[in-house]
């Protein structure tokens, strides 16, 4: 009786599996990071609810990427396809992109603080689990797993989107809108994912105040964090006349797409339509300078910022109990 | 190691930001053999659970506190390897469901014994594919025991676990825990205020009031220490000049406690070893006067509380 049992790793599992079910530390985060899939299912159900309404749109619109075209007859030309196929690839991983940023910030604002509305703090510290281990596991979820996951969905998404598509031009119930062309497909990839890093790196100042705001605040989190920064902003411009507040988060908000070297080119273009216009994404990929984004010191001082708002919040969860 | 826990002059206030300080532990000092089953028992706000929180390592203090040999303050994180506790009946979060409790402990404790949880849960109506959401109070709180006594740890705190359940879970909480659960080698420390339950249970008590440590015994101790008698109302004064600490009337009787020294005369606020040429008769006169028995720990917690 009472004898300790290390859980042996389960028999079939072998390499990396196997070394990681042995191994205490990794086998703890692999559990924290599944107790957020467990607890927050909407991580994972509203990415996969997005993925299903976008492939019965598939097989059930007709001629759904017609972008205000002045004469629809120009983006069937078969020169402008590969423009019209990457636009099609980028306009359907926005609804996935839209989702996960809501579940993003809505995830950080509740991750520390849901445990303590519903008590469950007290079972969690009952836990052999270190603070830091715990606001690691939150970070790990919200700023690779989600991001990852939400990339490589969308990215499954716009292949079956397109087969689908492709099978119903076949059979003569869409048009051929959407033609396959694989280099074409991995530098949108490519430039999306680099989107996707870049503006993990570049928001995580706002998401380390939100994990913060979890951690600290005993109510009210959401207002907290979007009240008091717009009632300082407008307070300092009637005090003082000043607007630094509202300056900063404009630019983070978007200070780093400059650094990129993209210009407006791409968003500002689709507005005009016009096609000589029309830079395409791949053109983007052609164009990027990846280099001096991750060269600018105000990314490296934001991640530094965030990094300090995680510390400080396992420094709050140390000593936090239900309040 | 010979003490599970050594508390030395335990000092806590709240409110001290507000200018409004009020103390919750005040030069608080005791300390826990391993192998005991011992109760901090008090009245509500009397630092029950700021005691028990400061040896959880979940607030500050200030003081001297060694839990297992470690300070709860800087090594919390290796404490909880050997500490089990539960704070509160209701604190498995709702969404959890049975069989992803299991993983997670299994997930995070190496000395967590799952075989063992599951063994617990079979003798019970609990489903694994139930969410705690969906379980009674009582299944809650036989979710929660299984978890923890399946978990080989040396302390186990356990800080009001039967509050609001019904008499058949409470018995059956108890139960699981003497025979499931308690051995030489380990030590439960639970508070309550519903002592007349449990004080069968304890090896030792700690009652505590406005933060005070009133008393620290053995419960063998009790016995040798207090005397109950039960007097008919014309010896009552004979019985009053023995100094019982404690008096009320109960069905036209009167019932004194008395606190005994060591010297086998009654305690003479601070005389007692050198009694006065009119000091009060010997104990042994007491059973001529009435009735006499060991105090009940309810008792004693009853005429120590409002004795203060």
């Amino acid at each position: 009786m009472n004898s300790p049992a290390v859980a042996a790793p389960r028999a079939g599992t072998t390499g990396w599996r196997a070394w990681a079910t042995n191994n205490p530390k990794i086998r703890m985060f692999q559990t924290l990071v599944r107790r957020e899939i467990w607890e927050h299912r909407s991580l994972w159900m509203a990415p996969l609810a997005v993925t299903a309404l976008l492939l019965i749109c598939a097989l059930l619109t007709h001629g759904a990427l017609k972008i205000d075209a002045t004469d629809s007859s120009e983006w069937l030309d078969p020169q402008n396809k590969t423009i019209v196929f990457a636009l099609a690839q980028w306009a359907l991983t926005i609804p996935h992109y839209l989702v996960m940023i809501l579940l993003l910030n809505f995830y950080l604002l509740d991750c520390l603080y849901a445990e303590r509305k519903d008590r469950s703090i007290l079972f969690w510290k009952s836990l052999p689990v270190t603070d830091g281990a715990t606001v690691a596991s939150k970070i790990f979820v919200s700023c690779v797993v989600l991001p990852l996951g939400t990339f490589a969905l969308a990215l499954v998404t716009d292949v079956l989107f397109t087969a689908i598509w492709n099978l119903r031009a076949a059979i003569g119930h869409a048009p051929e809108l959407i033609v396959w062309d694989t280099v074409a497909f991995l530098k949108t990839q490519a430039v999306m994912f680099l989107g996707l890093v870049i503006s993990v790196l570049w928001y995580a100042p706002f998401f380390g105040i939100f994990l913060l705001a979890s951690a600290g605040l005993r109510r009210n989190v959401l207002m907290w964090v979007t009240v008091v920064p717009l009632l300082a902003a407008i307070g300092e411009r009637i005090a003082f006349g000043t607007h630094w507040i509202s300056s900063l988060i404009d630019y983070r908000w978007d200070g780093i797409w400059g650094s990129l070297h993209v210009e407006t080119a791409l968003l500002g273009s689709i507005r005009n339509v016009g096609l000589a216009e029309v830079v395409s994404i791949p053109a983007v990929y052609d164009r990027v300078h990846v280099g001096a984004a991750f060269t600018d010191i105000d990314l490296w001082l934001g991640i530094a910022f965030a990094a300090a708002c995680a510390y400080a919040a396992a420094r709050i969860r140390r000593y936090r109990d239900e309040t | 190691m010979t003490k599970v826990i050594e508390a030395r002059g335990l000092r806590k206030s709240y409110g001290r930001s507000t200018g409004h300080s009020t103390p919750a532990l005040e030069d608080v000092s005791f300390s826990v053999a391993p192998g005991r089953i011992v109760g901090l028992i008090g009245p509500n706000g009397a630092g029950k659970t700021t005691a028990l929180k400061a040896i959880l390592g979940l607030t500050s203090f200030e003081g001297e506190l060694r839990v297992l040999d470690l300070d709860p303050r800087s090594r919390r994180d290796e404490l909880m390897r050997d500490v089990s506790f539960i704070a509160d009946v209701a604190v498995l979060p709702g969404w959890l469901r049975v069989g992803q409790a299991l993983e997670l402990v299994a997930g995070v404790h190496t000395r967590f014994n799952r075989a063992r949880a599951e063994q617990f849960l079979r003798r019970t109506d609990i489903r694994m594919r139930s969410r705690v959401r969906e379980l009674s109070k009582g299944m809650v709180t036989q979710l929660h025991l299984a978890l923890i006594l399946s978990i080989d740890a040396r302390l186990l705190v356990l800080d009001e676990p039967t509050l609001g359940l019904d008499l058949l879970y409470r018995r059956q909480f108890y139960d699981a825990l003497l025979s499931d659960f308690f051995n030489e080698e380990r030590t439960i420390l639970v508070t309550t205020h519903q002592v007349e339950e449990v004080e069968n249970l304890f090896t030792d008590v700690i009652f505590i009031n406005h933060g005070r440590v009133v008393l620290d015994s053995s419960v063998e101790g009790l016995a040798e220490r207090y005397v109950q008698l039960t007097v008919a109302p014309d010896k009552a004064a004979q019985a009053r000049a023995l100094q019982p600490f404690y008096e009320r009337e109960v069905f036209g009787r009167v019932v004194m406690i008395f606190d005994r020294p060591a010297n086998g005369r009654p305690a003479d606020r601070g005389a007692a070893d050198q009694p006065t040429p009119d000091a009060p008769p010997a104990f042994a006169d007491l059973a001529a006067l009435g009735e006499i028995r060991t105090p009940s720990i309810a008792d004693l917690f009853v005429a120590k509380m409002e004795a203060a």
